[in-house]
């Protein structure tokens, strides 16, 4: 493990800390509900979902958190913003951590953006996410919402790889006029985290683990990313059994904590019952490995708590 | 016959096709390829069936195999199209406009739309080498196994040789170690844009002296 030169920001979402050092914090861990084809779900584009279960899924993500002291937020996609009304009405009764606002579909994002604004939830929501995609009317909309936290997606089809991923961040590379992380200080957004956007397997999966490490040294901001992507896209892997995806995407999760990211969006929330203990291990190898490193690893850490 | 003779079948080279992706293989000398976007069905007669989902990856995986097999002449796009991504009218627009200097889809409306991973001439090719159907929203599947019969009467193989397509060769660069901005301890240090971890040059100076 190694410990960085450049200063390492730590942002504050709702009281979770995301960022720092290597070992400094733990990893947080980002479930994802309501996504697309999930069984919960019986209408997507009305957001009629069993409540039951979703609330059991929540409060599973909650109790494995508090047992390896690993936070979480809460992912919520949308396939509409009648769809994310509910969720978020849902979500409010039952979970008062940070959660991520997502959908494909840019209006709804952008008018997701503006409830949350006027729900007074907006200190909570992690915008997921300005990219290359991110036009003018989607940028005005955050810009008049009051939403402060976004994921930035360095994802450059111009110039694949690192050096591609850090140009668009920066300067836009060739494809955007201006670097994706002044285009979201200028939509009002000041908690900034970097996802390198995970390929799928065989198209470049694993320079997002480089890049994770290489956006820290040069940003000093938090980075994480959906390293499960890369799993599930893995056509060889699906014949698989259960047993042996589930093993694939805990050992994908740990490699890229192990690459320095600091949050992980692992995906489908069902994965947290595999995720938390490999995040919670990774974490612990993580703080012991840079302990001569002048790095304290916080109080609330899963190597204070499980070992 | 020679070997080589032996390995190449009308119109297409095995192992056809040449990119993995969620798809099925029906008969590689039917003239008809079938996408269904978001949709999760599958019908029978195509050359090859599939899904797709994004505007990018995915649209260039169904390019660099429609054109390595000069049978298929006829691209059905059916299904629900995936909201944001937008992959079918990406394809149209693929097919109608091509692509910009950056490789940008030129008039998709899909959220990214970049080929990165095809040359120009496999973009020329797939405009050359098939026709488009629009029937995004068609998900009968029994009318999808309809037009599939109705379009392969009329096919006739490409008068080329299959598309092979080949991945961009990024030039090589020469990389040199530059400032560590990563400390492993133990005065070893990374560089983390080029990934080559060393020992500190000062330290090793001293060693040496």
């Amino acid at each position: 493990m190694f410990r960085f030169s450049k200063e390492q920001s730590i942002v504050n979402v709702a009281g979770v800390k995301i960022g720092g050092q290597c070992g400094q914090l733990p990893s947080v861990l980002c479930g994802t509900i309501f996504y697309q084809g999930q069984k919960i779900i019986a209408d997507e584009e009305r957001g009629i979902f069993d409540r039951t279960a979703a609330e059991k899924l929540v409060s599973r993500q909650a109790e494995l958190s508090e047992e390896t002291e690993c936070p979480s937020v809460l992912h919520l996609y949308a396939r509409s913003i009648a769809a994310f009304e509910r969720y978020l009405d849902f979500a409010e009764q039952i979970w008062s951590g940070p959660f991520i606002i997502d959908s494909a579909d840019a209006a709804t994002r952008s008018a997701a953006a503006l409830l949350v604004s006027e729900n007074g939830l907006a200190d909570k929501a992690i915008y997921n996410s300005i990219s290359l995609a991110t036009d003018e009317k989607e940028a005005q909309a955050l810009a008049e919402s009051e939403v402060d936290s976004a994921i930035i997606l360095a994802y450059n089809p111009s110039q694949p790889g690192v050096d591609g991923s850090l140009a668009i961040l920066e300067g836009g590379g060739s494809v955007c006029e201006k670097g994706l992380l002044t285009a979201a200080h200028e939509m009002g957004l000041r908690n900034l985290l970097i996802d390198p956007a995970v390929l799928p397997l065989g198209n470049g999966a694993g320079s997002a683990l480089r890049f994770s490490v290489a956006a820290k040294a040069r940003l000093g901001l938090p980075v994480g990313s959906g390293i499960h992507n890369a799993v599930s896209s893995w056509p060889w892997l699906r014949k698989k059994e259960t047993m042996i995806r589930k093993g694939c995407d805990a050992a994908a999760s740990a490699m890229q904590l192990l690459a320095a990211a600091d949050f992980l969006l692992y995906g489908p929330i069902e994965s947290a019952e595999i995720i938390f203990p490999a995040a919670a291990l990774a974490d612990i190898l993580i703080a012991e490995a840079v302990r001569d490193l002048d790095i304290a690893t916080s109080e609330r850490h899963p190597i204070q708590r499980l070992v | 016959m020679s070997d080589e003779s032996n390995s190449i079948k009308p119109g297409y080279e095995d192992p056809w096709p040449p990119v993995r992706g969620d798809y099925l293989v029906g008969t590689a000398t039917c003239g008809v390829a079938v996408v269904t976007l978001a949709s999760p069905i599958y019908p029978k007669g195509a050359a090859i069936c599939g899904q797709c989902k994004t505007e990018n990856l995915g649209v260039e995986k169904i390019v660099a195999n429609v054109i390595s097999n000069c049978n298929i002449r006829i691209l059905i796009l059916c299904g629900v199209e995936s909201k944001g991504h937008l992959p079918g009218n990406t394809i149209l627009a693929l097919h109608r406009n091509g692509i910009d200097e950056q490789g940008r889809i030129i008039g998709s409306m899909g959220a990214i739309p970049f080929i990165q991973n095809l040359p120009a001439g496999a973009i020329e090719r797939f405009q050359q080498q098939v026709q488009l159907v629009n029937c995004i929203g068609l998900e009968d599947i029994q009318q999808i196994e309809e037009l599939i019969r109705r379009y392969d009467r009329y096919c006739q193989p490409y008068p080329s040789k299959p598309f092979q397509v080949i991945k961009r060769i990024v030039a090589s660069r020469r990389i040199s170690f530059g400032q560590g901005d990563i400390s492993l301890g133990s005065r070893v240090v990374m560089d983390a844009s080029a990934w080559i971890v060393t020992e500190e040059i000062a330290a090793k100076a001293d060693a040496e002296g």
